[in-house]
């Protein structure tokens, strides 16, 4: 009886590492996967795959998708810089993540693609807040109100073809995406 | 009212408010951006180099956007990337800043603050003070 839980417990342990092991593998594919995608669009302006991306495993991964969202924003930073740009990051992504679970029993494409396109729409509005913030240090709260605002005007062209990508990548790769996350989960799981 | 039926009038109520949203959007860019002025201008463009030594253009020009602007000043040499999003400068009076290399990049302002647009579509309004920063 003793030796029958002793064992129970060591395959416990074993499968908790194994788990764990499978895990840390999946957090370092998704980030490969998000930052390949992200460079390969560099050039398109606007038109990425970073917000499918994090719906898709924040769908996947679940809570565990906090051990994706540090380390994408960690490499980005490391990449490029850590300008103004990098502030956004450490809300923007997670706000998405947020956002995707409080929904996740949705399985709906349109319902996802609706999501990526606001997303999408409302990004420039999320990155004007560095520039608010910034400067109102430098000018007052008016100032740095206008500053965040003719910012956020001006970015508004690329906002829409934010959103019009979004809603189509979303659209079109939701499906075959989610397939192959399924058969993943029935094997592994 | 079955559950699908429910679900798609979501979907509806969901796509309508983004339809919605895009037009608030456009119409708000359309009220705010920016408007270029027609006629002749005078202006002052200012480069800051790598050693922060400084050379200023006065002209007059009747250039809409900053880029024909800069074109017109004499002495002024840049050359860039062109992109989807315009010029990107790259080289200014000789001197090259290639964040790739060192993250060094042309910064541009207007009257003391960051420029919001490229310069294809930065305004020019008369008494414009423009600057162009080396900066790392």
């Amino acid at each position: 009886m003793l030796l029958k839980s002793s064992i129970a417990s060591k395959m416990a342990a074993g499968n908790k590492l194994k788990k764990s092991t499978y895990d840390i593998a999946m957090t370092g594919v998704a980030i490969a996967i998000i930052e390949v995608c992200k460079t390969a669009l560099m050039g398109a302006p606007n038109i990425e795959l970073t917000s499918f991306w994090v719906i898709m495993f924040t769908l996947f991964f679940g809570r565990k998708i906090l051990f994706v969202i540090p380390a994408f924003i960690l490499i980005e930073g490391c990449m490029f810089g850590f300008g103004i740009w990098w502030v956004m990051y450490l809300y923007a992504w997670p706000l998405l993540a947020l956002l995707t679970g409080i929904f996740r029993k949705q399985e709906n494409v349109v319902f996802w693609a609706v999501l990526s396109g606001l997303y999408g729409l409302f990004f420039g509005a999320l990155c004007a807040v560095p520039y608010i913030v910034n400067a109102s240090f430098n000018g007052g709260i008016r100032s740095g109100l206008y500053a965040g605002f003719t910012w956020w005007v001006a970015g508004i062209p690329y906002d829409l073809l934010h959103c019009a990508g979004n809603f189509v990548l979303m659209m079109v790769l939701y499906k075959p995406v989610n397939m192959v996350f399924s058969y993943i989960k029935k094997q592994y799981s | 009212m079955t559950d699908t039926k429910k679900t798609n009038r979501k979907l509806i109520i969901g796509i309508t408010a983004l339809v919605l949203l895009i037009v608030v959007f456009a119409a708000v860019f359309l009220l705010f951006r920016p408007k270029t002025v027609q006629g002749a201008k005078s202006i002052t463009i200012e480069v800051v180099d790598n050693n922060a030594a400084s050379t200023i253009y006065d002209l007059h020009t009747d250039a809409e956007y900053l880029r024909q602007a800069m074109e017109q000043a004499e002495g002024l040499e840049f050359s860039g990337t062109e992109s989807e999003y315009g010029m990107m400068v790259e080289t200014v009076n000789g001197v090259t800043a290639d964040w790739n290399v060192d993250q060094s990049y042309w910064g541009f302002y207007v009257n003391g603050d960051y420029c919001n647009y490229g310069i294809d579509t930065q305004p020019v309004v008369d008494g414009d003070a423009f600057k162009i920063v080396y900066s790392k």
